[in-house]
């Protein structure tokens, strides 16, 4: 049998970088968040090797290099967080405090799930940092002893369902506050979200990138700080 | 091309590149020092975000290599993202939890945030 697995990287970027450059141009913020790149490449990877019983290992051994470059990847949002702290410095207790706020909620909903529910410790861990963008979410699941992996998909999920619903939901209840809209999506509903709210407004989204990349900062501090102390009180 | 002309042009790469796996050298040797839980990229990135907020390190030393890794970031967590196929067996036995988190986590926090911001700021925008 002729060995294709050496196609795993070509065939990511090219599908990644196809899908993105199709995403830019559609302008209707519905269609535009479930034709997400990320999440559109995802689901077809998954598909093509569920429907043909490929080996996961197999694809993960042959995509490492990608998967390596996420570390230096991490290490380079430095960058984009010190450009949103030198804007947000008059409000910047506000939303530290706000979007603390928010990761102990989601932390702590997440927990109280785990136990009504009675889910196993590893399921548990992994939904306790979701309240995070992407890889920041990959890297502390991982630090918790979760599915990384399924920490990852949950938080695409979660980002998709923010992008459709999350002004809509905040319109119903009666906030129409820009900063409020932005700090809010930016921590609950990450990427995904943010970019929806910069379609809507950038006023809106300038909060919601700026809420964003604190709560990348904020999460990686609290949640492992919180999490082991919750799962003792709790599990 | 005169070498000087090269090493000009590449410098700024080489800088920024060594910033970012400096950082990341330096996190991983204090982690693994320590033997602590906290993910070492986090703990590098913290280091240099202190170092731009403290001004030992200029944006534009960094934004060579930084801005071309973060504009394909999405990218490198793609093979990772592909891996909740290997617990699809999970998925399909605690679909009633995972539901429940997928909705409850991210409204109560947006609901919670959007609420105390109302508070301080207002529910309605008055710029």
């Amino acid at each position: 049998m002729i060995d294709l697995w050496w196609l795993s990287i070509p065939v990511i970027i090219t599908l990644f970088l196809g899908l993105r450059k199709l995403n830019t141009t559609i302008n209707n913020p519905l269609l535009k968040a479930l034709t997400n790149p990320v999440f559109i490449t995802i689901t077809l990877i998954a598909i093509l090797l569920v429907s043909f019983s490929l080996p996961y290992s197999q694809f993960a051994s042959h995509s490492q290099l990608l998967s390596y470059l996420l570390e230096p990847a991490i290490v380079a949002l430095a960058l984009p967080l010190y450009q949103q702290f030198v804007h947000i410095r008059r409000n910047l207790l506000l939303i530290v405090g706000c979007c603390s706020l928010g990761i102990i909620n989601a932390t702590v909903v997440a927990t109280l799930l785990s136990a009504a529910f009675n889910v196993p410790t590893q399921l548990a861990a992994s939904v306790a940092a979701l309240s995070v963008t992407t890889p920041i979410t990959l890297l502390v699941t991982d630090s918790l002893g979760g599915i990384a992996s399924l920490a990852a998909a949950m938080v695409i999920f979660i980002g998709l369902l923010g992008a459709l619903f999350a002004l809509l939901i905040l319109r119903q209840v009666g906030i129409y506050n820009h900063q409020a809209q932005g700090v809010a999506i930016g921590t609950a509903f990450h990427a995904i979200g943010t970019a929806a709210a910069l379609v809507e407004h950038p006023r809106i989204g300038a909060f919601a990138s700026v809420a964003m990349a604190l709560s990348a900062l904020l999460t990686a501090l609290i949640v492992p700080l919180l999490y082991p102390f919750l799962s003792q009180a709790l599990l | 091309m005169d070498p000087r002309t090269v090493l000009k042009k590449i410098f700024p790469y080489l800088l920024s590149s060594c910033l970012i796996l400096g950082c990341l050298a330096i996190a991983k040797i204090i982690m693994h020092w320590l033997q602590g839980s906290f993910p070492a990229p986090l703990l590098a990135m913290l280091m240099l975000l202190t170092l731009l907020l403290t001004n030992v390190v200029k944006e534009h030393h960094l934004a060579p290599c930084a801005k071309p890794l973060l504009n394909v970031m999405p990218l490198f967590f793609i093979p990772a993202g592909v891996g909740f196929i290997e617990h699809l067996e999970i998925i399909a036995l605690q679909w009633q939890f995972l539901s429940a988190v997928f909705i409850l986590v991210p409204l109560t926090s947006l609901l919670l945030i959007a609420a105390v911001i109302s508070v301080f700021k207002g529910r309605i925008e008055h710029d």
